[in-house]
């Protein structure tokens, strides 16, 4: 499904990618290099990256004042990837600062909005693009770039796809190189993939899913070709033949009847799956993740790097520890400091039992779940197998609980625990590692866009993007 | 008086123990404490040991000693945002030997923790350690009775050993704190040891037997000096057969004699804090140890500890170790420094002292015993062992000295030396000669190399004839022949000798080497002459 509504085509002018000090935009800086001739398979395609991937042309600030100005001296192993495959590069996406946040709202006070390009009419409130990667979302929506990274720690990709009307890919924790991406939640971080359609999507992904000695986490060639031999042997073919789908019980949002109908008519096999542990994957997700954050951002305010008042030095009569807590307390905007109190408290010696581990254990479980459900084996587990116990290949679920929310201070507007309540459909991939994709599923009934989600074993983005490309099918009938 | 300045005690007159004059404690130690050997001290060893592998633990950044500060620093040393952790498997390999030779239980999965804190020398706000999973455990070292002076022979028992980051080292300069990054994120070893010493020369043994143990495996230099090894030590103080003390830590020890003396330091505060307060236990407190006055003193107490919030590290894969690999790396562990001594002394009956000089002229390959074993020959000549021994320790590197060259296995080729003492053993060389011809080849040693040179050539070169004639000994019918040749050249001597003048039996053997041109046996032939005299 293509964004090409009305109110996009009155604003042609922001086709072209931009910054502004006034006016709401998705980027934070935008790469004014005249784009030369390429080769590669990336030629003369143009990709945001989110403001967390490092990148030496530009300065990389995560959205954060702390990092304002920071100038990364080093280049992401992805973004180099779509360099030497011909990609032009064509800015940094603002997003929720460090990654925290899902609408793209927890920005520096001198950052402009990022408003969703998909509203269905001139007279719509102004509605929020999602987060954290809302920037990277709307730029692609918007049409001004081809495709955007961004980031997934827990829906960060999926959500603002979803609420954009684009597809947004989580692919398998450790498929894409981290090197370079500036932490949240280092177990649970993923470079994600948007784009218009999946075909982009998959064309940026093939790109940047490789193997990389600087990140001991990142997927080997053996562990690659493995996966792909599995996923290959287990459902050959380009269509949806054979498929069996699960309905997850425990989510109750609708999923479209007609979309089912339609999937089945391919070949596929829907039925209802249970995952009970979905519903304890929130508060899980939460404390690994802020435990994490509390670790990661411990070294901003040393001092080391960043943002000119990060580097200042100590006032008058002010101790090294006194500069670093004013510099933390300045530099990190109110959800992130939420975060970080919160982690550190998690972590602290009285708590860590009952809340660090409790949670780790809750992902043990939900992580089991998953790979009792699925027919595919886990490459990394059971290498040499190419058939599981379980019953599903995929899992299908909306993406959100809603349409994007309004932005402003209404009634409306998601604050708070509400705010968190969007990332229920999105963690437990997260959490499992495992790929998960968000594909526009037409509209809701006041006009703006649904996704649903396809996740999947462990390396199967193949079988993803084929259930994705019958979905796509679908929707391009609605 | 002076120990008791260092406890901080002000006034001696209330302490029971103190009896006698002033002047009886303050030069014999062992008579300060009356009772003293109710008292037992109880040792636990932290150590962190360097790993020699010439670059850091999870970055390229190399770790040379002694660079222009903030040069070998990685972009990830100095933790800038998205940098990772690259495990040095090399790293890996030398902890699992290290283990592996303290007899340790090697964790078939261990993993790497986050240890938080904010301090200048820490830039990512955390050490990257092995908290809830080590990679061994369960190992000991065993102390032989004598050596460092320990009375008793015993384990010290290894409770884990883990790999770690060392910090930046950071120096306050006025008002400022400066940091070097070139020593953050350099490998550690950290082992920790079961509290199983009772005595300074107890844990100074340990260190040391460590030291030898590191460089053998080429694990670490342990250098204390450098820092390469700094130890925090655990005493505590209780009377024999009541539960043990509380403990108190002192940290970052960087010699075997401060150790010794922190230690002695440390049991001799505990024991007059029991003394004087019996009821109550001794503060648990962290300490340093002043290196001018060689006391301890309070850095932090108990109750101000942080609390690391320990977290696994998810960048960092579980080390999980196959166990093939591992029985490989316990076959291929070389002879440790105590084996060989004990192998040499056993077998050849030779000193311990000089198998331990001969470790000491290469302590990591030990090309000073293999020298020894070459010159010997391959299954061991035991009739020249010990006379092999004291022709390279006291005559070869006593000549040597402390100039140079220094020694090397090239400087008297092992085959030119063992031909040289077999000649020596049949007599068909002096000693005298054998002197010679190292004093020789030292000397040539700046200029050419000694690699190929053949015993043959030296003696042509100097002059020396082999003694074909004499038999075993040296003291056969050649010998006898030059004694009475001298006798007949110098009857005055001879007579005078008989008189009971014994100075002029040199005058005679003075005759022997003047006619035997130097190569005669000057101790043999005082003996013929000795004999042919009465």
């Amino acid at each position: 499904m293509r964004v090409t509504n009305s109110r996009l085509q009155s604003l042609a002018a922001s086709f072209k990618p931009r910054t502004s000090d006034v006016h709401p935009t998705p980027y934070s800086w935008i790469n004014t290099s005249v784009p030369g001739s390429s080769t590669g398979k990336l030629a003369g395609r143009s990709i945001a990256i989110k403001d967390n991937i490092s990148n030496e042309q530009a300065p990389t600030s995560c959205s954060s004042s702390i990092l304002q100005d920071y100038n990364p001296p080093y280049t992401a192993t992805c973004v180099q990837s779509l360099i030497s495959e011909g990609a032009y590069i064509a800015g940094q996406t603002k997003m929720d600062e460090f990654g925290m946040g899902s609408q793209t709202t927890h920005l520096p006070p001198f950052y402009t909005p990022i408003h969703n390009p998909a509203s269905p009419s001139p007279d719509e409130s102004l509605r929020s693009a999602g987060g954290s990667s809302g920037g990277s979302a709307a730029a692609v929506a918007e049409g001004s770039s081809w495709a955007a990274l961004g980031t997934d720690t827990g829906g960060s990709v999926r959500l603002p796809a979803s609420y954009c009307g684009v597809v947004g890919l989580k692919p398998s924790y450790g498929m894409i190189s981290r090197r370079g991406v500036i932490a949240y939640a280092d177990s649970l971080d993923c470079v994600g993939v948007l784009g218009r359609n999946i075909d982009t999507v998959e064309q940026v992904f093939n790109v940047i899913s490789q193997p990389d000695e600087g990140d001991m986490t990142c997927a080997s060639s053996a562990t690659r070709s493995i996966a792909s031999q599995i996923s290959q042997q287990h459902i050959p073919g380009n269509g949806i033949e054979g498929f069996r789908i699960g309905i997850p019980r425990a989510i109750t949002q609708n999923v479209p009847p007609s979309l089912l109908d339609y999937l089945k008519g391919r070949g596929a096999k829907v039925d209802e799956v249970s995952l009970p542990s979905i519903n304890r994957a929130l508060p899980a997700y939460y404390v690994l993740a802020s435990a994490e954050a509390s670790s990661n951002l411990g070294r901003f305010g040393g001092g080391w790097f960043g943002s000119p008042l990060e580097r200042e030095d100590a006032r008058e009569g002010e101790s090294g520890e006194e500069r670093r807590k004013r510099i933390r307390t300045e530099g990190f905007g109110r959800e992130v400091k939420k975060r970080i109190l919160a982690g550190t408290w998690a972590l602290s010696a009285d708590e860590f039992n009952n809340t660090y581990l409790k949670a780790l254990h809750l992902r043990q479980l939900l992580r089991r779940e998953y790979q009792t459900l699925f027919r595919i084996p886990h490459p990394l587990s059971s290498p040499g197998r190419i058939s599981n116990d379980g019953v599903v290949d995929m899992i299908l679920h909306p993406t959100a609980i809603r349409t994007a929310p309004i932005l402003g201070k209404g009634k409306e507007a998601a604050k708070g625990s509400n705010e968190y309540q969007q990332d229920l459909l999105t963690v437990p991939a997260s959490l499992a590692g495992l790929p998960c994709m968000s594909v526009p599923s037409g509209k809701g009934s006041d006009g703006w866009p649904l996704g649903v989600s396809l996740t999947s074993q462990w390396g199967m983005e193949g079988l993803v993007f084929r259930l994705g490309r019958a979905v796509e099918e679908w929707a391009r009938g609605l | 008086m002076i120990i008791l300045s260092r406890w901080g005690f002000a006034r001696p007159p209330i302490l029971p123990f103190l009896s006698g004059s002033s002047r009886g404690y303050a030069t014999t130690k062992k008579k300060v404490i009356q009772g003293e050997e109710e008292w037992e001290t109880v040792i636990g060893l932290e150590i962190h040991a360097q790993l020699k592998t010439g670059r850091k633990l999870f970055s390229p950044a190399s770790t040379s000693y002694g660079e222009v500060p903030n040069t070998n620093v990685n972009l990830h040393d100095a933790a800038f945002p998205g940098t990772l952790p690259v495990l040095d498997l090399h790293a890996v390999r030398l902890s699992l030997i290290t283990a592996l030779a303290l007899n340790c239980r090697v964790n078939p999965r261990s993993t790497f923790d986050r240890k938080h804190y904010f301090y200048h020398d820490i830039p990512a706000s955390y050490q990257i350690t092995q908290h809830y999973n080590p990679l061994a455990r369960n190992g000991r070292l065993p102390i032989i009775q004598g050596e460092n002076n320990v009375k008793r022979t015993f384990d010290v028992g290894i409770h884990q050993l883990q790999i770690e980051q060392d910090t930046a080292k950071s120096q306050t300069v006025g008002e400022n704190t400066l940091v070097d990054l070139n020593r953050a994120g350099t490998g550690l070893m950290e082992i920790v040891t079961e509290p199983d010493m009772r005595s300074a020369e107890e844990a100074g043994a340990f260190v040391r037997k460590l030291q030898g143990l590191l460089r053998r495996l080429g694990s670490g230099d342990g250098d204390m000096e450098k820092g390469n090894l700094r130890v925090d030590v655990n005493v505590s103080v209780h009377r024999h057969g009541t539960p043990f003390g509380t403990r108190c830590e002192i940290k970052n020890i960087n010699s075997v004699r401060f150790l010794q003396a922190a230690i002695e330091s440390e049991r001799r505060r505990h024991i007059q804090h029991y003394l004087t307060s019996p009821n109550q236990p001794i503060k648990q407190e962290t300490r340093g140890l002043n290196e001018l006055t060689l006391e301890t003193f309070s850095l932090r107490s108990k109750e101000e500890a942080m609390d690391y919030r320990y977290m696994p590290d998810s960048n960092l894969p579980a080390v999980v170790v196959d166990p093939i690999y591992l029985d490989k790396l316990r076959n291929d562990l070389p002879e440790m420094p105590w084996e060989v001594i004990k192998r040499l002394t056993e077998t050849y009956g030779v000193q311990k002292r000089d198998v331990e000089t001969l470790i000491g002229l290469d302590e990591y390959n030990f090309d000073g015993i293999r020298y020894y074993e070459d010159v010997i020959g391959v299954n061991g000549d035991k009739k020249i062992a010990k006379k092999a021994m004291n022709w390279i320790v006291h005559e070869l590197l006593g000549q040597i000295g402390k100039l140079p060259p220094p020694w090397s296995p090239t400087l008297v080729p092992s085959t030119l030396m063992r031909d040289m003492i077999l000649l020596i053993e049949d007599g068909k060389i002096t000693g005298t000669t054998g002197k010679a011809i190292i004093k020789h080849l030292i000397s040539t040693s700046s200029s050419t190399s000694n690699e190929e040179v053949k015993l043959e050539e030296v003696l042509s070169t100097l002059g020396i004839e082999i003694n074909d004639e004499t038999s075993s000994g040296g003291g056969g019918i050649e010998m006898q022949k030059l004694c009475e040749q001298a006798m007949a050249n110098q009857p005055k001597s001879v007579v005078d000798y008989r008189k009971g003048n014994e100075k002029v039996l040199m005058r005679l053997v003075g005759e022997v080497m003047k006619l035997s041109k130097g190569r005669a046996d000057a101790r043999k032939v005082k003996e013929v002459l000795v004999e042919l005299l009465k």
